[in-house]
Formats: C-alpha cells, structure tokens, sequence
C-alpha cells in the first residue's frame, strides 16, 4: 500500500484527544489546554467513557462512536490499552498523534506493544506520529498537541522555520529558547519512537510545505539511511535543511580488521550522509540556535563575505577574528566604497571591515553605513556589533537600521554583548526583526551556517 | 569489472569459513576491477619461489600469506627488495623462522612471491558497509601511522566523479601529490579512478563487508595497490 502523505496532520478541522480528562495536571488535560490556548480554530473532541463531558464539550466515550469521526485523534493513554484505543479508531481518523511512552523505548513487553502499533497502522490505513513523543506544535494552523502547559514553555509566533526532532524534550526547548527571541515557527514535529511517521515522511512534506523556509532537523538515530538520504536530498534541493546528530561517541573498531574500520565511526557514515544530501551539519545545541535564529529570520546568504560594522573597535576585531578561523571572509573595502562611507563621517574614524563608528556615532551613521556596505556587490552579510555606550545611540536606532537595510535582502545578524542595559535594548533589535547575538562566536556560528548553506546550494 | 569471477572467489572463501580474505584474494578481487597490482603467485615451497620469483623477475617483494594474521610487517612477515635467488633463499628462511615464532598459531597458506613496486606517494582509499548508510568510502595518507594521523575524508556511496576528487582535495596531506616541496605532481585522476572502482566494488559486492588498498602506490603517472585487504560480512 502506498503511504498516504503526511500533509493532513498539518490543518485539521477536528481532533480528538482520547482519554481526556478534568484531573488538572494530567497529559491530555494539558494538551486540551493547549489546543484551545493556541486558538485552534477546528473542533476538540474529548474522548473517555467516564465522562459525558470535559471542560463544557461533550465527551464520547470511543473514536468509532464519534459521529463523522474527525481527522486527527491524540492519545494520552497508558501504553497498553493504546493499541486497542487505536484499531477502535479504524474508519474514524486519518491520523494519529500516541504521546503516551512506555513502549519500544522501555523493553521487550514495550517492543512488543510498538510492534503491535506498527501492524495496526498499516492495516486501517491511519497515520501514526509517536508514540512517546510531543507530537504537533503548528504556528500555521494553530495546532498544539504538546503536554506542557504555556506557562512553561512558550510557543514561537508564526514564522518560516520547521522543527523536526526525535527528542521532545529538544523540541520543546529549542522552541521556547526562540520564542523569547522572537523567532517565529511554522511546524514543529516531536516524532518520538517513530512507529511510522520518521524523518524522511517529515522532510517530503516540508519540502513542499510553501510556509516552512528552512528545516531544523534533531536527529538520534536513523534506521533506513537510504531513505533519508534521497528525502533530504529533496527537501534540501528547496530550502536549508540543517541537522544535529546526537550520540556521536562509539566510533569505528566495529572491527579493527582494517584501518578504515578502525577510523570509520557511526558518525563519520552521518556525516558523509548530510554532505551527500546536502544538509548542513551542525556540531551542538548552541550552533542549532544560532541556525535556527539566522534562518528563522529571513534572508539567507549568497556568500561568504562579511561586513562588520560596530562603534567598538575592540569587538570589531574579535569578530573579524572570529570570522576568519570560522572559515568566513573579511574582505576590505573597495577605494571607491571607502570614499562613499566615509562621506559625511569626522576624518578620524576608522573606515576598514570592520567600520568602527567610534563613541561618536549616531543611529544615522550605523544605517548609512549599513545601507552602503550590504548593498555593494563585494559583501554577502551584515554582523552589526552595536555595543550601546555612545550617548548619540538612541531607541530609534533598530527601526531605522531595519528600514534602510531590508530592501537590501541580505542577512544583517546584530552582535550586542553587554549587561541589563544592553539586553533591555536587543528586544528592540528583536522587534525589529533582527536575530540577536549575545557574543561575537555565537554571530559569527550564525552567519558561518548562512555561508556553508550558500555553498552547499551551490554543489560545494 | 569481472562481478561474476570476484563473487565466485567470494563465495570459495565463505564455503572455507573465512572472514577475512587473504591478500593474494583481496588483490586478485581489486585486479578483476580493473585496479593496477603487481605481478605475483603464491609459493609453497622455496623451489616454487625461486622458479616462480625467475618468470617475475629481481628485485621481489616476499610476504606471508595466512588468514589469521591482520598486520604482517608487525610479525616479521614482509620482505621487500629481494636482489636475486640467494637473497631470496635468506629472506625465506628467516621469515618462516620469524612468524612462526611471533605467530605460533597462525596458519601459513603459503607465502607471495611478487614484483617489486617502484616507491611512490602513498594514500590508503579504504570502504566499509555502514548498517544504516551502506557504503562508506575513506581516502587518505596511507601508511602505517593512518590510525594514528587520522588525516582521512568520508564519503557515502555510490559517488560521483567529482566527490572522489573532493575527498582528495580535503584531506591536509593533498599537498603531498601536488608538487609539495620539489615533489612531482602525481596522477590525481588515476587516484579519483581508484576510489570510484572501490565504491562500485562494494555497491556490486554485497558479501563484503569492508576493503581497504593500503597503500596504494602514486606515481606520475598510474597508481598500484601493493596491499589489500577484504572483510567478509
């Protein structure tokens, strides 16, 4: 049978949520919580044969006896009576989201209960995201079938970046880590065991998907390469996809009856398999931020020529060094170039990459400046280091700096180090539109995944 | 490429029990691919060398061949630069003296009598079937310290052309066949054939599980692989 393409979990017009529940506390209360917080427009639909109603909506007490049935049912069960849950819901949904745990994750009665899962799958035809997993959080459609509560963990706004993770708690972190940056998201997909649904089932889709601009990839563990390989291949040939692989260690010696098995690692055949599909690598948890931040928030880049603008020589230099063991180029500024940033400038400011504006600048100078640079041909992105002594820095330097360089469209990443004063000002950064870095090395990690993604579009 | 031969030897080798195959069939299956070997025949006995190593012709190269032994050179089995009959009759006896004591247990299938390969750059190009990825194709500085150097590119398979030259192109020690320090430019293409022989090798041989040329010998122009191994699955 051919599998029916995943793209329906992403705007359903009804979900039941199975074993729902008043107990405050519990997964599927928290998951009803979280389907009407976010707005979800399609209907809820409580299921339990304990209640008549949860929450004022009325409750049924199976899947099959839900009238019309609806498109997407959640389970928040206890792993055994899930899989009998799931066939009394053949006929009645298209998909299925099993948050519950205690399956193949756990041992042999858990692996059995999964399989179980697998088989019932392929015979009704429903779709099956999990089990032990978050499942859906969808910026686009408004759906939210995660069990943590708001007040925990804060769901990004609608933006151009997908998520798609093995783990949930990663899931879930890295959203509420962009959230407070203001990076906004279109899918995000907590997969769990994946029993049928995996990564290479996501990543068709979202290649497809006209919201989703670029593709954040967690990966622990791939079980058919191939497969992955020719999805990612896809998906990446459309937008940047870039991944982490967790659990790298456990390299090579699988026999030490060669050198190169030796030397060749689980990781290495990773590795090898992002650069043949043309997903850009990522080495930790900082660097998934800083691509989710320079992706999540629009333009990429065509190069890998940086131009670096601060009122602090000192942290122009630091990034400009950074830059360059980052693989990144500094290039200087042409003489014609040079004339033209300098017009308007007092003589004794330094006009070289980096600018430095000195303590005399005003928000004038950073967007002329700005303005010039990115637009010439010789530059490819923008690292603003506005460091916020100068008294000629004003509230209104965000907005104007973003007026002047957005037609430009070319990424501009805002390097702003500093204590309370400074951070207070990066949510008008924020605001503005611009990802914010708190150090030089995490703008610089940033604007190195916008170049080595430009480069593996070019084949490179 | 000769797949049926190369299966053929495979399945022989399977039908004795054997994970691993002994150099003379590791190279014979590089030589039904079409990679450049030297010349060779394994001897039994001294008379068989002496008549064998006078059709090859001086100077030889005389190693142990037993499928119980990873590392020859570590346990006195290699002998290279062998001048003439008498050198040869030395370099026999020595070696079933040496390996018999550093490799009591080991069984001796014979030893190989083969031409001399003139020196040249060394890089190992090396393959192992991942679980999940299937192929993975190594390149590097080959030698004996490529453990140790660690100074290797990875690529999954089946490859392109141009990812064979990539994976030369990105190792730190490229610099060792493009003219380094007065050296002469070597035969890169040459190379960039190899790797995409020992790539198409493992997508048509599913019986093996890792093979490995090290080193393989670069000169000017052509290559030769002086020494393989394969790993049965």
């Amino acid at each position: 049978m051919v599998k029916k393409s995943i793209e329906f979990f992403f705007d359903p017009k009804s979900v039941a949520v199975v074993g729902a529940s008043e107990a405050p506390g519990k997964l599927s209360s928290v998951i009803i919580d979280s389907l009407i917080s976010s707005g979800f427009p399609g209907r809820v639909v409580p299921v339990n044969p304990k209640y008549s109603s949860v929450r004022g909506l009325k409750c049924f007490p199976s899947v099959s006896e839900i009238e019309n049935g609806v498109d997407l049912a959640v389970y928040a069960l206890p792993s055994a009576r899930t899989p009998e849950a799931l066939r009394d819901s053949a006929g009645k949904t298209r998909g299925a989201v099993i948050v519950s745990g205690g399956f193949g994750e756990t041992g042999e009665a858990g692996k059995g209960l999964e399989r179980e899962i697998k088989d019932i799958a392929k015979e009704t035809g429903i779709r099956v995201i999990g089990p032990n997993c978050m499942g859906i959080y969808d910026a686009i459609s408004r759906l939210d079938t995660f069990f943590i509560p708001r007040t925990r963990i804060s769901r990004p706004v609608a933006g151009g970046l997908s998520i798609i993770s093995q783990s949930g708690s990663f899931a879930i972190t890295a959203m509420d880590e962009l959230a407070g940056e203001g990076i906004g998201v279109a899918r995000v997909v907590s997969y769990g065991n994946k029993a049928d649904v995996n990564e290479a089932d996501c990543l068709r889709f979202l290649a497809e998907d006209e919201h989703t601009k670029a593709v954040a990839v967690y990966i622990e563990a791939i079980s058919d390469g191939r497969a992955f390989i020719e999805a990612a291949s896809f998906c990446a040939s459309k937008k940047p996809v870039f991944a982490i692989k967790v659990g790298k260690r456990g390299a090579g010696a699988l026999s030490a009856l060669s050198h190169t098995g030796a030397i060749a690692g689980n990781y290495e055949a990773y590795r090898a398999a992002f650069r043949k599909s043309g997903v850009i690598e990522l080495d930790g948890y900082e660097e998934f931020i800083a691509a989710c931040k320079a992706f999540g928030s629009g333009s990429g880049a065509s190069g890998p020529r940086v131009i670096i603008i601060t009122d602090g020589g000192g942290m122009g230099v630091s990034l400009a060094d950074a830059c360059v063991e980052a693989g990144l180029e500094v290039p200087p500024l042409s003489e014609d170039l040079k004339e033209r940033v300098q017009d308007g400038l007092p003589s004794y400011f330094s006009i070289g990459n980096p600018i430095d504006l000195t303590g005399s600048v005003t928000d004038e100078m950073y967007a002329d400046a700005l303005e010039k640079t990115l637009s010439d041909d010789s530059f490819d992105i923008a690292i603003v280091a506005a460091l916020w002594g100068p008294p000629g820095l004003t509230d209104e330097l965000p907005s104007l700096i973003s007026e002047r360089s957005l037609a430009i469209k070319k990424p501009v990443l805002v390097c702003s180090p500093g204590g309370a004063f400074t951070r207070s000002k990066s949510e008008l950064f924020r605001r503005s539109g611009f990802p914010v870095f708190q150090t030089p090395e995490a703008a610089v990690k940033a604007a190195s995944i916008l170049a080595r993604a430009s480069a593996s579009r070019r084949g490179g | 490429m000769d797949k049926q031969a190369i299966e053929r030897l495979v399945i022989d080798a399977q039908s004795l029990g054997r994970k691993t195959l002994p150099e003379p069939d590791a190279k014979e299956i590089l030589r039904l691919s079409g990679v450049p070997v030297p010349r060779s025949q394994v001897a039994k006995d001294l008379s068989g060398a002496i008549e064998m190593a006078a059709k090859i012709g001086y100077p030889l190269a005389l190693k142990v061949v037993s499928p119980d032994i990873v590392h020859k050179s570590d346990v006195g089995g290699v002998a290279l630069g062998i001048r003439n009959a008498k050198e040869l009759e030395e370099k026999w006896a020595e070696m079933v003296l040496t390996v018999a004591d550093e490799s009591a247990t080991s069984m001796i299938e014979g030893f190989l009598v083969e031409e001399m390969a003139p020196k040249g750059a060394e890089v190992i190009i090396g393959a192992v079937r991942d679980e999940q990825f299937g192929p993975l194709i190594m390149f590097g500085i080959g030698g004996v310290a490529v453990e140790l150097m660690k100074d290797v590119s990875f690529r999954l398979g089946p490859l392109s052309k141009k990812e064979a030259i990539g994976m030369m192109t990105e190792v730190k020690g490229f610099a060792l066949l493009t003219g380094y320090r007065g050296d002469t430019f070597k035969d890169i293409e040459a190379v960039a054939e190899i790797i995409l022989m020992v790539s198409n090798i493992m997508e048509e041989v599913d019986a093996l599980k890792e093979l490995e040329i090290n080193p393989l010998l670069v000169y000017e122009r052509g290559v030769m692989a002086v020494d393989a191994r394969a790993v049965l699955k």
